[in-house]
């Protein structure tokens, strides 16, 4: 729902980084967003789009790397990986005294810059 | 050429939400952010908070609202210190905007802080503004499916209330099932049913509310 908040926030990121090198503009933005953060990847794209024009990142693609949540089970000791955004019970022995690892990511990871 | 940047997205906010908090804390004031979807009763719940604290704790108040006074309007009609804040449009309270009007406020005569966020169940679970803690409202009218659909703002808050239960009879809410959903989703949650109708419950709230304030 505030994606375009989200998209300016790593615009305003990398186009800092990028000045503070001294490069020329970017070509390519790495992020890395969980599928618990409430943020919808096709959103993102398009208010980055948007936001990206008139900037050293005009040019710059948005690659988004979505991050499956993970944990681990304090009850059957075991590791998961589920498909959906949220877990609230142990896929395999359903304890609900769960550690979560991943899946709550908003971060740039890296660019390409020129 | 590549450039690793490895940089949280929000981190701008959060690091202006502990720049709120330590101002908070250096004036000696307890902070809570009231989450909740619109018509809930967060304006209510706050007005019977501050009727119950008074002359017990000394309140001030920040009312988040896409547009109007009105929510501003009724906090000052009990004679408590309060700013309104318009978002024009933003879905949520993020930490900036708090920074902005944290000034505004005699925080020196205060104990309590509590901040109004925009009323919606997924946005505001995400940003932090400095507060203590997130306190989520859900109105028994909205029906039992709630922490299981919108689960980031149970699992964020350190308080869940269950208001207008003066309803009960007229829904089909189950109370036990929210109760267990939430629970499941937030282990700590300390639970609380109200009417800000009726007054109902409101003594139990406040008083752990005291009990946090030093």
């Amino acid at each position: 729902m505030h994606e375009v908040g989200i998209a300016q926030g790593l615009l305003d990121i990398v186009i800092e980084k990028c000045k503070e090198g001294g490069y020329e503009g970017i070509e390519s933005i790495t992020v890395k967003i969980g599928k618990a953060s409430g943020i919808m990847p096709d959103s993102l794209l398009f208010a980055f789009e948007a936001l990206k024009i008139g900037t050293i990142a005009e040019k710059a693609s948005l690659t988004i790397d979505e991050v499956p949540v993970s944990g681990f089970c304090n009850g059957c000791k075991n590791h998961f990986i589920v498909e959906e955004a949220y877990v609230i019970s142990c896929p395999a022995c359903g304890s609900m005294s769960l550690r979560i690892d991943t899946g709550r990511e908003l971060n740039v990871e890296e660019m390409e810059v020129f | 050429m590549k450039v690793r940047v490895v940089t949280q997205i929000l981190e701008a906010n959060d690091r202006i939400a502990a720049e709120n908090r330590k101002i908070f804390k250096n004036a000696n004031v307890y902070v809570m952010n009231i989450m909740s979807a619109p018509g809930a009763g967060k304006t209510s719940l706050i007005e019977r908070t501050i009727k119950e604290l008074k002359g017990k704790l000394k309140v001030g108040v920040i009312e988040g609202d896409i547009a109007g006074t009105d929510d501003a309007q009724r906090i000052e009609n009990l004679g408590i210190p309060v700013v309104q804040i318009n978002t024009g449009g933003a879905c949520h309270l993020d930490a900036n905007m708090i920074n902005e009007v944290i000034g505004d406020l005699p925080l020196k005569d205060l104990d309590l802080v509590i901040i109004e966020n925009v009323g919606n169940l997924v946005c505001p679970a995400e940003f932090k503004v400095g507060e203590d803690m997130k306190v989520m409202l859900l109105s028994i009218a909205e029906g039992d499916d709630k922490p299981l659909k919108y689960p980031l703002m149970f699992q964020e808050s350190s308080a869940l209330i269950l208001n207008k239960i003066d309803l009960l009879p007229y829904t089909n809410a189950d109370l036990a099932k929210i109760r267990k959903d939430s629970l499941s989703l937030n282990p700590q949650l300390n639970i609380f049913e109200v009417s800000c109708k009726t007054g109902e419950g409101i003594s139990a709230w406040t008083g752990w509310v005291r009990s946090l304030v030093k």
